[in-house]
Order: structure tokens, then sequence, then C-alpha cells
């Protein structure tokens, strides 16, 4: 970045510009590029798990061969063949483990013979679930918000519906429809399959927290990210990681009662009629099985505990059968894990920024005004913008739900700390005409000394919280979110008084259950959990590109302290990480091997077995 | 043998060329019906603005009634707007003579406060910006897709099918110089009720 690109908008000269055609042309490449790579890393997934794969199959298929034997016998010439691809498929072990020599044809076949079933297998679980989920789309639990129409009485939501309008006009699309969400946030995001049934959905506080031109700005990029296919990609993302949850899902079904809820999941919403239900029961199977990719399943766990518990002999046979299915389980989790978390999840981000970059360019196209969508992201970056329910649909909203409520929470507006020093000083009987930092540090230390002596049971303390809370709600214009307890309950409540506890109990049910709830909230965030990788770009680089499609605004300040900083912490860090990574890895090539290993013998001891049997 | 060869290679390469003059044809095709949708998507926004007409006239009257004069210019440019004209140029004409008695009379409502304020008055206010927008969005959407469509009629080798299947070129929306009426600002204060 050039260090024309931080300095003031007052600056004249000659600047680097680029037209929005220039930039969506460019941004139309890169995604090509992200795809590509996107590639790679779903492949560097699906190799060491077909490899995995395929021996489990070919063991499920082969007991069902020995049990078809036993009672009707099979040609020899079948188990001929047998014989024959696995001894293909140990040249090829052969071949790289201790570098005996193999010809092209073998090698090819033998690898075939390897990798085959487990290839076949993800495609058919990938294409199932691309039909599955294909009417319901992206975003649908997002539905569940009770999300209403704008009315057409109220300035504000009448402004929304002409500004899609417009837009809409503007790119040549039909109108989205619109679904309004009251809450805190202030956030929008679009829904569904495709450009003839997309859906806005938008808080409400969107709207007043921004003006027309910001409005507008925000609206066209979603409906330019809609043009572009953007749905369509979220669904094609989205499929891929569910397709490896339900991969894992079957793996551990024979373990676990989760997994086997989640099948039962999937096959509920297979049958289900009407779309609105389907787009809700498919967001939550597909939360479900996008998130059993990890190591949070706790069905084998489940599994042993159970085992121990019924220490009875039939269990520790069991135990034993199964034990080659249960390191097979444990490596294909660990591999999905690994692969999903350094891979495939920061190439799928890097490639959903692309397009974020592209429907930014095209939402200058739209507008041909830069300036709007620049000051909204700006203005949009000081706000909360967590909206209920944002899970799994996280990377679906314009920016990122929820982070600046995080950053917000340690540096309230120099006008919130006038208020506050005001409503405080009020509550003492005083009026205060000196605000400035140095009441405001005084002022802190204050209320923390006082809430310190109100949870001792000062009753003066408590009087003064609750006096504070009213004149708080005074300035606000009405009442705060939260209820405050009075006082006197609270005295009593201490001292034993039981219609006091039960006229608090709800107040402290609610304020527990808010905590919950965030906590839930911030644990359900989906596709972006694990990921070190955000799926927006970085405010700071929307704003630089967008100023040079012409938006007049000045940029935040870089301060290269924080660059420098970075450079050390990561030279650092790099050779760290380079060594977890390449243990990690050495663990799943143990792993790999040794389940492989077991199935192997689990195979010919099964063989062996349905021989004996046959021989009687 | 190696004629066979040749015949099969010049078969393969003529169903390709076949193949890609379909699809080259039908692009030109879907370019040219999107350029003519735009420009009666621009028909649809100008008619719906003279549908909004009457309604503004009705709310505004009870509070303008020293201002007739601004009330019945926009009464009377709506009228001969709605009209069907012989051609476009006169078409273009009585819309924008119509967009300027619109916007004398929003300056003139701008020394009503009462007027301003009321509830309805804004509503009504926000339609005709949203339909002034639309309009012009309309007009900016129709430009791009003739732009596209010109673009990919010209470049090669598509301009050899344009040529033959006759696909003319399109022209662009532009703003006729006649039609940009100044709106006079009244910075004195005579009108006031």
């Amino acid at each position: 970045m050039s260090s024309q690109a931080v300095a003031n908008v007052g600056r004249f000269g000659p600047r680097d510009r680029e037209t929005f055609f220039d930039a969506q042309r460019r941004n139309r490449r890169a995604t090509w590029r992200m795809t590509f790579f996107c590639f790679i890393a779903a492949l560097s997934m699906g190799i060491p798990l077909t490899l995995l794969l395929s021996p489990l199959i070919y063991a499920v298929l082969l007991i069902g061969a020995e049990i078809y034997n036993y009672y009707s016998p099979l040609p020899r010439e079948f188990w001929l063949q047998v014989e024959n691809l696995a001894r293909l498929a140990q040249r090829v072990g052969n071949f790289i483990f201790n570098h005996k020599p193999i010809d092209p044809q073998s090698a090819i076949l033998g690898s075939l013979v390897l990798l085959l079933p487990g290839i076949l297998l993800s495609i058919v679980l990938w294409l199932t679930v691309l039909t599955l989920f294909r009417r319901g789309g992206v975003g649908g639990a997002l539905l569940n918000l009770c999300a209403r129409q704008p009315t057409q009485t109220d300035l504000k939501e009448l402004q929304l519906a002409d500004v899609i309008q417009e837009m809409a006009i503007a790119a040549g699309v039909p109108a989205p429809q619109v679904r309004l969400v009251d809450g805190a946030g202030a956030n929008a995001a679009a829904i569904g399959t495709g450009i003839n049934d997309a859906q806005i959905v938008i808080s409400r506080r969107l709207l007043d927290v921004l003006n027309r031109e910001e409005l507008e700005g925000v609206l066209a990029h979603l409906i330019a990210s809609v043009g572009n296919g953007d749905l369509r990609i979220a669904f094609t993302v989205t499929s891929i990681f569910e397709a490896y949850g339900l991969i894992e899902t079957l793996i551990n079904s024979p373990f676990g009662p989760q997994a086997r809820s989640t099948i039962w999941h999937i096959l509920r919403y297979a049958f289900l009629r009407s779309k609105d239900s389907r787009a809700r029961e498919a967001e939550i199977v597909a939360g479900l099985l996008a998130g059993n990719v990890g190591l949070a399943s706790d069905d084998i766990d489940h599994f042993f505990q159970s085992g121990s518990s019924k220490p009875s002999i039939i269990w520790k046979i069991l135990n034993f059968v199964f034990l080659p299915i249960l390191i097979t389980n444990l490596a294909i989790r660990l591999i999905l894990w690994f692969f999903s978390t350094t891979a495939l999840e920061p190439a799928v981000a890097f490639l959903w920024r692309t397009r974020q970059y592209l429907a930014d360019a095209g939402a200058v196209q739209l507008t041909r005004d830069a300036d709007g969508l620049a000051s909204a992201l700006r203005k949009l970056d000081q706000q909360n913008t967590s909206v209920p329910g944002d899970g799994w649909a996280s990377h679906l909203f314009i920016v990122s739900p929820g982070r600046s409520d995080r950053m917000q929470e340690t540096a309230p507006t120099p006008e919130a700390m006038q208020r506050f020093a005001k409503a405080w000083a009020s509550s003492a009987g005083l009026t205060t005409t000196v605000v400035g930092s140095s009441v405001s540090g005084d002022f802190k230390t204050e209320i923390g000394r006082v809430r310190h002596a109100a949870l001792q049971g000062d009753a003066g303390a408590i009087a003064r919280l609750y006096a504070f809370g009213q004149a708080m709600a005074a300035a606000e214009g009405g009442t705060l979110p939260f209820k405050m307890p009075d006082p006197a309950d609270v005295v009593a409540a201490r001292n034993g008084d039981p219609a006091a506890i039960e006229r608090l109990r709800p107040l402290i049910a609610r304020a527990y259950a808010g905590q919950q709830s965030q906590l839930q909230e911030e644990k359900q965030n989906g596709l972006q959990a694990d990921g070190f990788v955000s799926f927006h770009p970085p405010l700071k680089r929307r704003l630089v590109r967008l100023e040079r499609m012409g938006a007049r605004i000045s940029l935040p300040d870089a301060s290269g302290n924080s660059r420098t900083i970075r450079i050390i912490v990561s030279v650092f860090l790099a050779p760290l990480i380079t060594l977890v990574v390449a243990v990690v890895l050495m663990l799943i090539a143990a792993m790999t091997m040794l389940s492989l290993l077991l199935l192997t013998l689990w195979l010919g001891a099964i063989h062996g077995i349905f021989s004996l049997l046959a021989h009687h | 043998m190696e004629t066979s060869i040749a015949v099969i290679a010049f078969i393969v390469a003529f169903v390709i060329f076949l193949v890609w003059m379909i699809i080259a044809f039908n692009g030109l095709v879907r370019m040219r019906n999107r350029v003519r949708n735009g420009w009666s998507d621009i028909d649809v926004q100008l008619a719906r603005r003279h549908d909004l007409v009457p309604n503004l006239v009705e709310t505004a009257e009870g509070y303008l009634q020293h201002e007739r004069s601004v009330l019945d210019d926009v009464t009377q440019a709506r009228s001969q707007a709605v009209v069907p004209a012989a051609n476009i140029p006169q078409r273009a004409l009585a819309e924008a003579s119509l967009t300027g008695a619109l916007s004398r009379f929003f300056v003139r409502v701008e020394n009503y406060p009462n007027l301003r304020a009321a509830e309805n008055m804004k509503l009504l206010q926000e339609q005709l910006t949203s339909t002034e927008n639309r309009i012009a969005f309309a007009r900016q959407h129709y430009n791009d897709e003739v732009m596209n469509y010109n673009t990919a009629r010209l470049s090669f080798p598509r301009n050899l099918l344009a040529g033959f299947f006759g696909f003319p070129p399109a022209t662009m929306f532009t703003a006729d110089p006649n039609d940009r009426e100044r709106v006079e600002v009244q910075l004195s204060s005579s009108s006031r009720p």
C-alpha cells in the first residue's frame, strides 16, 4: 500500500484512480484464482480422507460379500479379482514405502483401487447435500427472527422500500423482498438462492443510523452481490463443509446418539413440504452437519463411558471388535479438523473477501457514487452490528456482526461520558457544569467505589445506583432496555424477605438469560468459529478501494507501529507454527497408518472367521 | 485413412463453429432485448410520476392558497405529459417541463414549515424524490445495457455476426441541453404566510 493511500483527503495532486468497471474485472479474475486455491484445499482435505475411507468401504463390502458367500457361495473369479486388486494396492504401497519399482499401468490402477471408493462416496454425499439443500438456499435461519415487512407510513421504512426499488432498477433485476428485524444491532444481509427469490434482511436500527445515501450504498452492495451470484457461491461453499460433516456424521453414527439424531433430522428434512420451514430446517441441519466438522463432537467419549459403565464381557468384545473403526473414526476427524481449519477455511475466507470487494465495486456502479457506501461502512464500524441468529449466516452480512460491539464496550464516546457524568451528578442531587476527561476519571472511580459498597449491602449506595439508573433513563429519553431493581427490594432481599426475593427473581433470570444467549451466539458463529481469517475484509482496505473508485473520505490513520509489531510477531511465530503443523501432520500420518493396519488385520480376521465357518 | 481423419477434423471444427455461432447470436439477442427492456422501464417510471402528481396537488392545496400559480403549473405540465406525444423529442420536452414544475413547487414548499412538516407531505415528497431517482436509475441502467450491447456488437469476432444478422447499434440516453430548465430560487421573503 503506497504512502499516498493513507494521506488525508485534503491533499492535492494525482492519485491512483480506478474505475469501478476495472475494479470489477480485477476482482472477477481474482475470484478465479481464489476458487483454484479452494479447490486445492478441498483436494488436500479429500485425499487423506479417501485413503482412510476406501479401506472402510472395502471392509464393509467384503463383510457383505462374506456373509453372502456363507449362504450361497460366490464364483471363484470374484475372489480372484479381489486378490488381484489387493495385490495392486499392495504394490503401490511397496512403491511408496519400500521404493520397489512399479510400472505405470499398475501404479495407476493401484492408486485407483486405493482412492476410488472414497472419492465416489464423497462425491455421492456431496451431491446428496447439494440436492437436499438447494431449495433452502442460504441464510434460512434469519427467517426465524419474526421479520416483518416495512410499513408504508413510517418515513424511514418508506425510504427503505423506495431505495430497494431504485437499486433494483439500476441493476435491472427484480427487487428482492425486504424483511425488517427489530433489535439492537445495525446490519443487513441478503439471503436466498439467487436473484429471483432473494430476500434482504435488514435491522431497523440500520435505518436509524444511516442516511439515505448511505442506505443506498449498503443496499446497492447487497443487490450487486446477489446479482453477481454470491448466494450460489455461498451455497456451494457451505455444501462442501456440509458434505464433510455428513461423512463425519455417518462415521460417528454407530457410536453416538448425537450423530444419529442428526441423521434423523436430515431424513425428516428431506421430506418437508413447505418452503419456509424447509429453509429453516435447512439451516438447522446445515449447522448440525457443518458443526460436526471438528473435534467437538463427544460421541466417542459417550461410547467409551457407556462401555465402562457396563463392564460386561459383551461390551469388551464389542470394544475390541470395533477398535479399527474407532481409530479410523478418530483419524478421519483429526484430518477433517486440521485441514478444514488450516486450508479450507482460509481459502474460502479469501474467496469470500474477493466477492465482497466485487460487490463493493458493483455498488459503486449502481449508485455511481462511492461516498455513500464508504461513509456507511465507517459509521457501521462504530456501531453494534450483531443481529440475533446471525450464527451460520454471518458471512452474508455486509459488515461482520458483533465484532464492533465487543470493541466498543471498552471505550464509550465522549458524548456518552458526558451524559453518564451528568446523570451521576444529578443522582447525588448535585448539578455539574464541568465535564471533561478529568471529571470522567474521577467519576469512574467513584462509581466503582459506590458499586463495591452496594455489593456489601450499603443501603445508601444501593439507592444511589438506583437513582443513577433513573437519571440515565431520563437522559436517554425513555426507559432503559433492562429494568432496575427497586433498592428497597434489594435491601429486604439481603435480609431474607421472601416477597422481595420473589420480585427480584425474574429480573435476575432475565439478566442471566441475556448473558447466556450472548454466550450462545458467540459459540454459534458457524463458519467463522475456529477460523483465524475473517470472512469480511478489513474496513481499512475496503475504504482504500472505495477511495480509489472516487469516494471523498479521509482514511483512518495507519499506525506504522502496529505494522512493525505484526511483522516482528509473525517472524517469531512462523517457525513455531511450522513446527506445530509438522507435528500434527505426522500425527495424522501415524494415525492413518495405524488405522489402515488395523483395518487390514480386521479384514483378515473376518475373512478367516468366515472361511472357518464355511468349512464347517 | 488420412482423408477420413481430415474429414472428421473438418466436421468437428464445423460443429464447434456452429455451436459458437449459436451461443454468440443468442448472447447478442439477449443484450438487445435488455436494451429494449431498459427503454420501456424508463417509460414505466415516467408513468409512475404522472400518477403521483394529483396526490401531491391535493395534499398541498390546503396549505398553498397563495401559491395557486405553482400548483396550476404542475397540474398543467402533468396533463401535457400524460398525453402520448407524437415523437420522442416532444415527449422528452413534456417530461422535462414536468420536472421543472415539480422542482419549483418543492422550492416553494420550503417556505411553508407547516406544510413541510406535515407527515403525509413528507411521505409524498419522499415518493416523488424516489420517483425522480428511479427515472434517473432507469436511464442509467439503460445506458449500461447500451454500453454492453455496443461493446459486444463491435468486438471481434462478434462484429461479423452483428453485421450479417442485422443488429443495429443502440444510442445512449443523453440529456438534451434544451431540457435543462433553470429552477428559479426565490430568496426574498415576500411569499411567507
